[in-house]
């Protein structure tokens, strides 16, 4: 059954209308896994080096120590990046299969991710190298298979909180500030230390070799965790109907009837955003960005002004970059109902060009308390701001036009996975590079400032010259359209 | 009103429509009828400028439909739930479409409130979005939307399919009544030969991709299409009924 599941999902890729873009994503994405890996590599065959260097003597407290602050941080950065495997079960619910091998090829596909690799090849060759010489081969053993169940936990319990937080964005949230909190309490209230925490189980695991059947208890209850809830929510489309639902109340946004049939329009894609879970965890992710600055600012290291400058593009940024690349696939089930009404496609694109200003306006006051880290701080906000009205809009908006795949919002989002992961991250790269294209050489040329006027500068040309833009993307747009359309047509 | 001329799509060496030529004149009530893959729905989106024909073209009141958008002005189309905006209530889809007709919203509550019979209870103010609507449901508010528009040429593929009986006799007869007493054009397919029949002057039967009759509506009409369509062949049990009689 797995490998009819496996070839069905080969035959959804290459037949799907983006299958060019797709793959694109998908060399990106392997190129930068393998640079990670060979860095990882280079990281775990010569940490026992490294680690004597740091730590002399100590070095296995040491190494002890920074297993669990690993896992910590590799929890994190999963739930940010971590794909979660996708099959669209309906179509194999009402046939001869059975609901567990359904949900075992689910929940097993998981395990197929390179997070689960790095682990081991950061951790796995100081085993050999240190431990099973001195400690002998059991307790060797007892290590990496810790280090198994611990790869497993945690590559289960992302998921799992990935799933529930599809379902709720706050979750998301919460999740990542126990995250965040845990590791300030550790680094800047010095409550606890998650090193000797660490230190306590792994240097116990040296002399008393069975502790290992700790982490691999937990490592297998995840997993059960995780195929339980799978199989649960096999039934979560028709739990859904059944709920007695509540009154849905019809809205207006006041403040939008000033402008007229633009603001019509943008009344309604807010609704779209708030009505469909999908469309609002990619909101709530823009609130959950906003503590970047508390993890950057905070630091020493990283609060130099090139951070800074990510770090504004981003958080007044991010729902441009998030929302913005799907477009226009969020209307894409009443995309010929746009097309044959009497919607001007210029004010369609106008309507595009408010949201977006709307919004980024909005997280621009809501990190204006930022402006504690400095006045400048505040300044480089203000310019990222002008930027990502200005030019990100433009070219997000220039890739929406080229896109053709079809997104169903209306379908319960318990099974409806491709939100947030790191193939979507890779599509915002160019979106990410191309203000350090500018102010990268000439903060170089300690020409810093002259790097962030000129970026400022950028972003207001593009706000005062929208009508031009508007009306290529018109232009293009209009070219586009029949294949656009198409391409939603296409379940 | 409508002209087509050698209008013709291929999809993978497949010819789907091919229609020499075609011209509705306004104030017909036109019919289209077929099998499936006839072409139908494909005719009928390339007459939106949905779909870019491989050849020919449509106009409109003497404009080409692709390229040009004076036609929206007086077209109001529903083909499927792919012209509703899911996520709103009737109520803001109805404002909505309302407001791109420059009609405020006591004129759309006044219009909406004419359709209360068509309607059954089910749409207004229930609470629901159109998502969570049934397809018969959402089948009276895409119809509904395209009354509200107040058109000159309205077209509907399949409007009877999946509504309740008498909510197809209503719909009937507010199609019979916006064409004989307000010269609405319309267009219209469907499977069911008897509807078309009865709402229709004059009806096209489709094949292939092209219109191989038309006809104007007369008693024998019925009996024409029933003939091409096989009733007889494939259900015994008529053909026994018509016998008796």
């Amino acid at each position: 059954m797995t490998s009819t599941f496996l070839r069905h999902e080969l035959k959804a890729f290459w037949r799907s209308k983006n299958t060019g873009k797709s793959i694109a994503v998908r060399i990106v994405m392997g190129l930068l896994i393998l640079y990670f890996l060979a860095i990882v590599s280079v990281i775990g065959f010569g940490l026992d080096k490294f680690l004597e260097k740091a730590a002399g003597k100590d070095m296995m407290i040491t190494y002890c120590g920074i297993i669990l602050l690993y896992y910590l941080t590799d929890l994190f950065s999963r739930l940010q990046l971590q794909d979660l495997p996708t099959l669209r079960v309906q179509p194999y619910l009402q046939l001869p299969v059975k609901r567990n091998s359904l949900v075992r090829y689910l929940a097993f596909t998981a395990l197929f991710s390179v997070f689960n690799l790095w682990p081991f090849l950061l951790f796995v060759p100081f085993v050999f190298k240190v431990i099973a010489p001195v400690s002998g081969g059991l307790a060797a053993i007892a290590f990496i298979a810790s280090i198994a169940g611990l790869t497993v936990f945690n590559n289960y319990l992302a998921l799992y909180l990935k799933r529930k937080a599809n379902l709720n964005g706050w979750i998301f949230l919460v999740a990542a500030a126990v995250i965040i909190l845990i590791g300030l309490s550790d680094f800047l209230w010095h409550i606890f230390s998650i090193r000797n925490f660490s230190y306590l189980f792994f240097g116990n695991l040296i002399h008393y070799p069975v502790l290992a059947i700790v982490p691999v208890i937990l490592g297998a209850a995840m997993y059960y965790l995780n195929f339980l809830y799978l199989k649960d929510n096999l039934y979560l489309e028709e739990l859904g109907s059944r709920k007695v639902a509540r009154y849905k109340n019809s809205t207006d946004y006041p403040l939008l009837n000033h402008f007229g049939n633009i603001g019509d329009l943008v009344g309604n894609e807010l609704k779209l955003i708030f009505r469909n879970k999908r469309s609002r965890s990619a909101f709530i992710m823009g609130l959950f960005i906003m503590f970047y600055g508390l993890i950057f600012y905070t630091n020493p290291k990283m609060s130099g002004e090139g951070y800074k400058v990510f770090v504004s593009m981003f958080m007044t940024g991010i729902f441009i970059i998030n929302y913005g690349q799907f477009m226009y696939s969020w209307q894409a089930s009443h995309f010929d109902g746009l097309l044959v009404s009497k919607v001007n496609f210029v004010d369609f694109l106008k309507a595009k060009y408010l949201l977006f200003t709307i919004i980024s306006t909005l997280f621009l006051l809501l990190t204006t308390p930022y402006v504690y880290f400095g006045w400048k701080t505040l300044v480089i906000e203000i310019i990222m701001y002008m930027w990502n009205i200005g030019v990100n809009t433009t070219i997000v908006l220039f890739f929406a036009n080229r896109n053709y795949k079809r997104m169903d919002l209306s379908r319960g989002a318990a099974f409806n996975w491709e939100g947030i992961g790191s193939n979507q991250w890779i599509l915002s790269l160019p979106l990410l590079i191309t203000p350090f294209l500018i102010y990268g050489p000439l903060a170089l040329l300690h020409q810093a400032n002259t790097g962030l006027a000129l970026l400022g500068l950028i972003g207001l040309t593009g706000v005062l010259t929208r009508g031009f833009w508007i009306n290529k993307l018109a232009a293009d747009f209009y070219n586009k359209r029949y294949t656009i359309a198409e391409g939603f047509r296409n379940k | 009103m409508i002209e087509i001329k050698n209008l013709k799509k291929v999809y993978g060496g497949a010819v789907v429509v091919n229609v020499q030529e075609l011209n509705i004149n306004k104030g017909e009530s036109v019919g289209l009828v077929g099998n499936n893959g006839a072409g139908k729905t494909t005719m009928f989106r390339m007459m939106l400028d949905l779909i870019r024909p491989d050849a020919g073209h449509v106009s409109s009141n003497g404009e080409n439909v692709a390229g040009h958008e004076n036609w929206k002005n007086y077209t109001a189309s529903y083909l499927d739930e792919g012209f509703l905006i899911d996520y709103l209530t009737p109520e803001e889809y109805f404002y909505f479409i309302g407001s791109l007709h420059q009609q405020s919203r006591a004129h759309v509550d006044d219009f909406m409130a004419g359709l209360t019979d068509f309607f059954n209870g089910e749409i207004l103010k229930k609470g629901k979005y159109i998502r969570d609507l049934s397809k018969g449901n959402q089948c009276k508010v895409g119809v509904a939307s395209c009354l509200l528009q107040g058109p000159e040429l309205l077209m509907l593929d399949e409007p009877f399919a999946n509504i309740d009986p008498s909510t197809q006799f209503r719909l009937k007869s507010i199609l019979k009544d916006i064409n004989k007493n307000r010269g609405v054009t319309t267009l219209i397919s469907s499977h069911d030969l008897n509807h078309i029949t009865d709402v229709c002057d004059r009806v096209l039967l489709m094949e292939k991709g092209k219109i191989i009759k038309d006809i104007a509506t007369s008693s024998s009409t019925l009996n024409e299409l029933e003939q091409y369509f096989g009733v007889g062949q494939i259900a015994p049990g008529n053909a026994a009924e018509r016998e008796q009689r």
